[in-house]
């Protein structure tokens, strides 16, 4: 029998592969990335990473009772993932990005579309849609991380982690979460909690997709 | 009634697939199924869906197709098997019944080839470019095989602590012998199309080029001798079966060893997925070559200093 987490995997296939075949994730995963362009990434990736808490305590605070066991899993990844954004200044600082500008950096319409959404949908659409964040930033994470990192590493002749802490061990430490997200997933029953879970991961994978472009 | 004309599909074929491109000769009843997978030919979960709807249709409609054809639409490329990164998925996720069920999808389609002789569908191979994995099973479950001289085949699986799961035991231990078959999977070695020919694991070799006009020669000596090699296929199948309950217990078997890939092997997975991607992108050497300097890699650099590129990726 299938479970949610499979059909999710199934109906997202298409845009997880859509994803993976853009041409600007493929020339990163072939090529790596210049220091200004990966310069560009991470200080895109500095705004998913600082809104990632916030939303799902968005979400956390709008769950009912029904899905408790979705507002535990969460209070648990909030406090794993606090503090990551650190991470990001380092890498930046370490490729000659200070704190203060990554800060003060705008990002770009796309990135403000991708947080936008996933408030929206925590708090209008259904408040367990956060998990199609999660999964979808975990997939790109697991999946795709090591070969980016391996790629970005490779390209600006880094040596071990520096420079490249936040994605490389995000690669390593979202093969756990994904397996423990599987879980939480699994338990969802309500269908339109799924259809919004769906919903939510096509989204994120085309806007994650999307910022790749402009990097 | 089905129309018969040639290069016009018949409608009860006629569907809007992405992934794959049907062709019709009328003349011989031959359906071409070219699968475009773009830009890393594999058996994504779409694609395997639409092949299914594409074999549901054709025994759905008995004696409408005599001539299968699988062929790609990929420059070079015949098929590279499973979708390395649906697997680093599944396993990162610790989700057995999940590979479980998509190893099972795979298993159907493996049992409707094995199957195609008792629906009167004569199968066919057109490789014309490499074969590896999840591909070269695919390939070697046809009734005739065509490879072009070029193509490079081989199942690599073992290089990451993985084997075939997908018949491909049972399907070279039935072209070339126990032998090969052994050879073949447990050595992870990329073969040539000649080497595959002495091997007895395809059937004709031509040219670069030249596979289509192979499979033309083919099909025309066999019209006035086709009901009797359809016979002689199925006697074939009862005195060298392969049974599904065979192909699903070997496939369990493979999904319990996958989801037990450590991160190093999964790394060597994303390893060959990235050298593919490089020669999507314009650069001469693939997953082919990659699979090649592991293969030396293993045999001199480790033996000699216990250390190799590949195992510092722990």
């Amino acid at each position: 029998m299938s479970t949610f987490f499979l059909d999710l995997v199934e109906q997202t296939d298409e845009a997880r592969r859509a994803f993976e075949t853009s041409s600007n994730v493929l020339d990163i995963v072939a090529n790596g990335l210049s220091l200004e362009r990966y310069r560009k990434l991470l200080l895109e990736l500095y705004h998913v990473v600082w809104h990632f808490n916030p939303t799902c305590a968005a979400a956390a605070c709008r769950i009912t009772d029904r899905h408790r066991h979705v507002r535990y899993f969460l209070y648990d990844h909030m406090n794993e993932e606090k503090g990551h954004e650190e991470w990001v200044l380092n890498d930046l600082q370490v490729v000659g990005v200070s704190p203060e500008t990554a800060r003060a950096y705008l990002p770009t319409l796309v990135m403000l579309g991708l947080n936008g959404y996933n408030y929206w949908s925590a708090d209008r659409r259904h408040p367990c849609s956060v998990l199609g964040m999660i999964y979808t930033l975990e997939v790109v994470a697991s999946v795709y991380g090591g070969q980016m990192t391996a790629a970005i590493s490779d390209s600006l002749l880094l040596e071990g982690d520096r420079g490249i802490s936040f994605i490389s061990s995000h690669a390593t430490m979202d093969a756990e979460h994904m397996a423990e997200l599987r879980v939480v997933l699994n338990q969802v029953a309500d269908e339109e909690a799924k259809t919004a879970i769906i919903e939510s991961t096509v989204f994120n994978f085309h806007q994650f997709g999307k910022v790749l472009e402009l990097v | 009634m089905n129309e018969v004309v040639n290069g016009l599909l018949p409608s009860v074929l006629s569907r809007p697939y992405r992934y794959v491109k049907l062709d019709w000769n009328g003349e011989f009843s031959m359906l071409t199924v070219r699968m475009g997978v773009r830009p890393i030919q594999c058996y994504s979960l779409a694609a395997m869906a639409e092949l299914q709807q594409v074999f549901n249709d054709i025994s759905s409609n008995p004696k409408l197709v005599r001539h299968f054809v699988m062929a790609s639409d990929v420059q070079g490329v015949f098929n590279f098997g499973g979708d390395l990164s649906l697997f680093v998925l599944l396993v990162r996720a610790h989700d057995l019944d999940s590979l479980r069920l998509y190893a099972r999808r795979c298993i159907d389609l493996v049992w409707w080839w094995e199957n195609a002789a008792n629906v009167g569908v004569h199968t066919t191979a057109l490789v014309q470019g490499d074969a590896l994995g999840g591909g070269l099973e695919s390939a070697l479950l046809h009734h005739t095989v065509i490879c072009e001289r070029g193509a490079q085949a081989g199942f690599p699986e073992v290089l990451f602590n993985l084997f075939p799961g997908m018949g491909g035991w049972n399907l070279a231990i039935r072209r070339g012998g126990f032998n090969v078959a052994n050879d073949l999977i447990l050595s992870g070695q990329i073969y040539t199309a000649d080497q595959l020919f002495r091997r007895g694991l395809v059937d004709i070799v031509v040219e670069d080029g030249e596979a289509p006009a192979a499979l033309e020669q083919m099909v025309r000596a066999m019209e006035p001798r086709f009901r009797g090699t359809m016979a002689a296929l199925q006697a074939r199948r009862i005195a060298a079966p392969i049974s599904h309950e065979s192909l699903q217990t070997i496939v369990d078997h493979w999904a319990v060893t996958a989801i037990s890939l450590t991160t190093r092997d999964m790394r060597l997975m994303e390893r060959l997925a990235r050298a593919q991607v490089r020669k999507v992108g314009g650069a001469n050497e693939g997953a082919v070559e990659e699979i090649k300097r592991m293969e030396l890699d293993t045999a001199w650099g480790f033996e000699r200093t216990g250390l190799s590129e590949w195992s510092t990726l722990e």
